[in-house]
């Protein structure tokens, strides 16, 4: 049996007065990837915003229901989001390094939490950082350049492993490959399956052969509810509702 | 033909023109029935006539006026009865300047009448020769136009003509900005050679004593000058150091504020309230500093059991910070805003605070603007001057208390042209030396920044 790491239970969220989710229940199986695909504007990213509380920077956004991650709600107000989001790190669908070098890109997070203690210590945990994103070989000559130097597609694997540098216990990727070329996209769809083995992932995509190639579950998203959610080949072959059925087979989205 | 009825008639012309050519190329295409039309909208082919137009008029104008006063200098010289020329005393230009000068309706009893018959003859000169050069240039612009009609065919792009005029047109005009700069540097150069000549170098640039005072005449029994600049450089460096010392943290921590925190309502309300600062005139701050902060700074260091003047360097700077903190702050706010919300993102995704954020990503990011911002609040700094005479002094001490009264490059440029003075004196040309020393060094200030920035860059697409 699958252990659940995250757990949502009736999640809403609203922005300003516009209802963007109702009533969201999902749980995500650890150490397993888990696609969520639907149309543009059916909340998927919202959802996606709302296990590391990414939304408390939009001021309009609020949020009801619960979330709990290894069975404690991070939407406790004791809770600090800041240390949450470093269990729970993000991947963005533009790649964002920042205006910085290879080197200090992954580094940036081990260093604002202290994990290393020496100058050596943190080079190896960059160049692990690097080689899990499958990166390393690619960059070792020049860590020192600016990472907005390098391609999209290896930028956007910079960014996988700045998230992967502070060891995070969950991974969520918000349309990761949604910039990038097919042979890009490729060789991030390998990763994920690679790194799946030690994260957690959440992955929403818009591309349902990208759902079908790497996740194990499935969760459909219509107009702001979840219609459907099941083991990914089960999802594609035999939905239970006409509305993913529809959705898969390209009659609505 | 005057100035108002030229333009006028210009203006008209320019219209017909424009409409001519249009309409013309519109029947063109109009007349054609099988076979390509002109490859072109009718309306560039108006304007390419019109820049045919206006541009020999322009230029044809403009060498005019430049060489008008030599034109008529000759014209008139050639009027003037050799014999009387001879007569004159002084030489043939004073003859001219009088005749210029002249008013031949109101003039002095007893004046030569040939001086008022030339002065007739001059102003009738002046009005006449205008004339003939707007009707000239006007039927030289009016036969170019006529000329490029002709161009209308199918084999002429005028829309790629009109688009390298264009271009033609805007490098034209950065290089007018370009030659004025060029200029005033060598309107510099020269007056501050001539100082040279008066005081070696060496010591206005190394010499520690500032005292201009020279005689005026001859017989007069005065100092002689001494122009060692080195006090007046340290007075400014000091000045603008405090400035700075006020403005950039209270500057830079307010556009934070503004960019990163506060809400948009908030920001709407205190950004154009900041920028008031930046609107109120220097004097009013003069005498703020002069009036309010320099006596308060005197009763607080009295309260402490000492005594400070009350023209001090820390009122004038002060002050002048204040002054400057629209200049960092609103341009800095920019800058901020302008970083992508996606690095934010990024780094709130890794658990970064917010302020190891702001700290890490987006200053590093807005660095270059910053910087620039900080530039322009320097050079603000440097050249004010009313602030500085009304609340620090003009008295050149040699000093780096900023509780004494200083003074700045600026305020003896102002001190050293004022007032009575031969043009030729050393304590005049002083100014050009302290001028063109001034150029130089924030030149050169301008220039590190620039190979910082460079350095630091991050840039983010």
């Amino acid at each position: 049996m699958e252990k659940t790491k995250i757990e949502s239970k009736k999640i809403s969220v609203f922005y300003g007065d516009k209802k963007a989710l109702s009533g969201i229940s999902l749980d995500i199986p650890e150490k397993r990837v888990t696609s969520l695909i639907g149309p543009s504007g059916c909340g998927k990213s919202t959802f996606l915003r709302c296990l590391n509380r990414m939304n408390d920077t939009i001021d309009i956004c609020r949020i009801e229901g619960k979330i709990l991650v290894d069975g404690e709600d991070i939407y406790d107000r004791k809770l600090d989001p800041v240390l949450l989001r470093a269990r729970i790190g993000m991947v963005f669908q533009k790649p964002n390094p920042f205006p910085k070098s290879i080197f200090d890109n992954v580094a940036y997070g081990p260093k604002i939490h202290g994990l290393t203690n020496s100058k050596d210590e943190l080079s190896e945990l960059v160049e692990s950082s690097l080689k899990k994103a499958g990166l390393f070989n690619e960059v070792k000559d020049r860590l020192n350049e600016p990472g907005t130097s390098l391609s999209g597609g290896q930028q956007q694997r910079l960014c996988i492993a700045r998230a992967i540098a502070v060891s995070p216990e969950v991974i969520l990727m918000d349309e990761p490959c949604s910039a990038l070329d097919p042979i890009a996209t490729a060789v991030i769809e390998e990763l994920i399956d690679e790194i799946s083995k030690n994260f957690t992932i959440v992955i929403v995509t818009h591309s349902m052969q990208q759902a079908a190639r790497v996740s194990n579950q499935t969760a459909f998203f219509h107009m702001g509810n979840l219609i459907e959610v099941g083991k990914t080949d089960e999802v594609f072959s035999m939905p239970k509702e006409k509305k993913t059925q529809d959705y898969i087979t390209g009659k609505i989205g | 033909m005057g100035f108002w009825s030229f333009l006028i008639i210009f203006c008209f012309i320019s219209f017909y023109v424009y409409w001519y050519s249009s309409t013309k190329a519109l029947k063109f295409n109009a007349n054609i029935k099988n076979g390509s039309k002109l490859p072109s909208l009718p309306s560039y082919y108006g304007t390419y006539s019109f820049f045919w137009l206006i541009l020999p008029i322009f230029l044809i104008l403009v060498t005019w006026f430049f060489f008008k006063p030599f034109f008529l200098d000759i014209l008139l010289i050639k009027k003037i009865p050799s014999d009387f020329l001879t007569t004159f005393e002084g030489n043939p230009d004073m003859l001219v300047d009088t005749i210029k000068a002249t008013n031949p309706e109101k003039f002095f009893p007893g004046t030569n009448p040939v001086i008022i018959e030339s002065a007739k003859y001059f102003q009738n000169l002046k009005i006449i020769s205008d004339s003939y050069v707007y009707i000239g240039t006007l039927l030289l612009g009016l036969i170019f136009s006529t000329f490029s009609l002709r161009k209308i065919s199918v084999a002429f792009r005028a829309r790629q003509a009109v688009e390298k005029t264009n271009v033609n047109l805007l490098i034209l005009c950065s290089t007018i900005a370009i030659i004025t700069t060029i200029g005033i540097i060598f309107s510099l150069i020269f007056e501050a050679l001539r100082f040279f000549e008066k005081v070696p170098i060496f010591d206005f640039l190394l010499g520690i004593t500032w005292s201009p005072q020279t005689a005026i005449r001859e017989d007069q029994v005065a100092s002689e000058g001494l122009f060692g600049a080195i006090p007046i450089f340290t007075g400014t460096l000091l000045i603008t150091l405090i400035a700075m010392a006020v403005a950039i943290p209270i500057g830079l921590l307010s556009a934070i504020y503004l960019s990163e925190y506060a809400k948009p309502k908030i920001r709407a309300t205190i950004k154009p309230i900041l920028e008031i600062l930046a609107g109120v005139p220097t004097v009013v701050y003069g005498f703020f500093a002069a009036i309010t902060v320099g006596p308060f700074l005197k009763e607080i260091a009295l309260f402490f059991g000492f005594s400070i003047a009350s023209e001090s360097a820390l009122a004038a700077g002060g002050v002048m910070g204040i002054m400057i903190i629209p200049f960092i702050s609103s341009l800095s706010d920019d800058v901020m805003s302008a970083v992508p919300q996606s690095m934010r993102d990024g780094s709130y995704a890794v658990g970064a605070t917010k302020s190891e954020t702001i700290k890490q990503v987006v200053l590093p990011a807005a660095l270059p603007g910053v910087v620039a911002a900080i530039l322009l609040a320097v050079s603000r700094a440097i050249g004010e001057t009313m602030i500085v005479v009304m609340a620090a002094g003009i008295s050149a001490n040699l000093t780096m208390n900023p509780f004494e009264s200083v003074t700045t490059v600026t305020v003896q440029i102002v001190t050293l042209l004022v007032g009575d003075q031969e043009f030729d004196s050393a304590k005049t040309l002083a100014a050009f030396a302290l001028g063109i020393t001034l150029f130089f060094l924030t030149l050169f200030l301008n220039l590190i920044a620039l190979k910082i920035v460079r350095k630091y860059r991050e840039k983010y697409e």
